[in-house]
């Protein structure tokens, strides 16, 4: 080696000694700088040098370990940081925006055009005025709100009109019956106050349960919670019934059945039901179908013992169930066979776990009544 | 020195493990799991999972900051920047590499931008907090002295002198905010070049001229220790 080639080299190496030291450099060049150190007294000397330079900057304390010895300033920093999360974690702040900022923003850019906008305004409010102000003297009351009273009965032709735009309900601080107020949109606005004891109210509740798809469910459930405590009044129990039956929501038609939970029992609810448990897709009301039936059997076995039945009479009722020698509950017309097969169909195929132990429990009622 | 967490991390990444022992591959592929879990728990808007990332990780960064910013309030700074980052961002990462990796580059990268601030701007900064490096003069605190006892009982810790340490304290103030970095990086966090380059979003041919020159910058103020 001569010298130039040795300084050369000596410089590269000490270059890379700084990478040596800290155990950067890939094998060959490991290799290269052992080689060269092995017969450099000078490289050496840099490298003790570079080697002790290395280890004073690692042994120096560290502020970082000094400064939060005790980890007092890193609990400091998780709680500032979670209090931001939090602040994060809020929903915006809405930003007010001013009332028809966009069209004053409009205005200020383009005042020329403002202004004639303005003017013309003025012009057509000007020249309509009058003939707004002169209308209620040629036709009369177009959009007053007349105040039905009782007397005046609403017909079946004016509620097919109507529309219903709102019905508030208040609790009466006098009667159990909640106070109604009812705004129809018909020909003329008419707004309805009583409760539900008025045969107008009742009618519009009714009208509004019995023709469900032309109102919200929200209304619907409001008028039959009005609706529940007179299920004896033949429309509102056909309204209940068709609700029970075909109405879209099944909150509706649940509620629909409570409303008809103490209105006594017939052939028709008793087909509502069954088709109920048979047809409706919402267990709820499946579970509600059963209960009535139970009670229903209940009240016809109360009925019953009280005041038996003339063999010949026309049986509106179902005839009391009895048992047969399997044990089997019977009935005269044969429609307590049909729920009790209906009951068992469910107890074991029905998809809710609930509506299949509701079944179960049931016919277990039945056969302990009529055991009794 | 003790590595932290996230220098394992790294050192796996890269390839750079000594360990091939498989018991500990899989234990660190199954903490690898279960950090991905909580990824994508946080990713989910889980905010326990976060607030568990960031207690893996937070020593460290705190650390690293203290060491970077050497003022407190700057570190607190940084500490909350990063990982409001990282909490707004998480929904972008996809575990293209690790989350430390992920993580510290966010961190690096608010460093970075804290010290060119200051640079830019030194009049903006706090006063430098309460750190002194002559030992003799921290008082009060047992576990100081302790520590400072130590050291002058350690041959190599005795090398450092109060002079040294002042000096090369006030060397480091004087390179620039990347070398530092790498420095800081290199020297104390125990990371492989190949890791700085990917935390910096640089090659690690980059890093290494950065720490060579930092190198040589704080030799030339020292001189020679001995």
């Amino acid at each position: 080696m001569n010298p130039g080639e040795a300084n050369m080299a000596c410089a590269e190496i000490t270059s890379r000694l700084v990478f040596y030291v800290c155990d950067e450099v890939n094998e060959q060049e490991r290799d290269a700088i052992e080689v060269h150190l092995a017969d450099c007294a000078a490289c050496r000397a840099q490298l003790a040098e570079e080697r002790e330079f290395q280890t004073a900057i690692r042994c120096l304390p560290q502020r970082g370990d000094r400064m939060d010895a005790a980890g007092i300033m890193l609990s400091q920093c998780r709680s500032e940081l979670a209090e931001k999360l939090d602040d994060l974690q809020l929903p915006a702040v809405k930003q007010t925006v001013p009332a028809f900022g966009w069209l004053r923003g409009w205005m200020v850019l383009h005042p020329a055009w403002s202004a004639g906008t303005l003017v013309l305004l003025g012009l057509v409010a000007g020249t309509e005025y009058s003939q707004w102000t002169s209308a209620p003297n040629d036709g009369g009351v177009q959009d007053q709100v007349v105040n039905v009273r009782p007397s005046s009965q609403l017909t079946a032709d004016q509620l097919s009109k109507m529309a219903v735009d709102g019905i508030n309900f208040t609790p009466s601080p006098y009667s159990g019956s909640k106070n109604v107020r009812v705004r129809l949109n018909a020909e003329q606005p008419i707004e309805l106050d009583g409760n539900v004891d008025d045969s107008n109210v009742r009618n519009v509740l009714t009208f509004v349960v019995a023709n469900g798809e032309r109102f919200d469910s929200g209304m619907r459930l409001d008028c039959l919670d009005a609706l529940k405590n007179r299920a004896e009044d033949s429309k509102v129990r056909a309204a209940l019934l068709a609700a029970a039956r075909k109405d879209q929501n099944p909150a509706v038609r649940l509620k629909a059945l409570e409303a008809l939970r103490d209105s006594g029992t017939d052939s028709t609810l008793r087909q509502v039901l069954l088709e109920a448990l048979q047809h409706d897709s919402n267990p709820g009301v499946r579970v509600e179908a059963v209960n009535l039936l139970v009670q229903a059997l209940e009240m016809q076995n109360q009925s019953l013992a009280l005041a038996p039945l003339p063999p010949n009479a026309p049986v509106e009722m179902p005839a009391a169930p009895m048992i047969q020698a399997t044990g089997r509950p019977t009935a005269r017309d044969g429609s307590i066979e049909k729920v009790i097969q209906e009951l068992e169909s469910l107890q074991h195929n029905d998809p809710s776990r609930y509506v299949r132990l509701r079944s179960a429990s049931a016919l277990r009622e039945i056969a302990a009544r009529n055991d009794q | 020195m003790s590595l932290p967490r996230w220098a394992l991390a790294f050192a796996d990444e890269s390839g750079h493990t000594s360990n091939s022992d498989s018991t500990l591959a899989s234990v660190k592929s199954l903490a690898s799991l279960e950090e991905r879990v909580l990824v994508e728990q946080a990713q989910a808007g889980n905010r326990p999972a976060f607030e568990e990332l960031v207690r893996r990780y937070d020593r460290d960064v705190l650390r690293l900051a203290l060491n970077l910013m050497k003022r407190t309030e700057d570190a607190r700074d940084v500490y909350q920047e990063a990982f409001l980052k990282v909490y707004r961002n998480l929904h972008r990462f996809r575990f293209e590499c690790t989350f430390y990796t992920w993580l510290y580059r966010i961190v690096t990268n608010v460093c970075l931008d804290h010290l060119r601030r200051r640079q830019a701007r030194p009049e903006d900064q706090a006063p430098e907090a309460a750190y002194s490096t002559h030992f003799e003069d921290t008082t009060g605190d047992f576990f100081e002295r302790q520590r400072e006892h130590r050291a002058t009982l350690d041959p190599e810790r005795h090398l450092l002198g109060q002079e040294i340490q002042t000096r090369l304290a006030a060397a480091m103030e004087r390179l620039s905010p990347r070398e530092r970095v790498v420095f800081e990086m290199k020297h104390y966090q125990g990371l492989k070049l190949r890791a700085i380059g990917d935390a910096l979003g640089t090659s690690e041919e980059t890093v290494k001229n950065s720490l060579f020159r930092a190198t040589r910058k704080l030799r030339n103020e020292l001189g020679v220790l001995r």
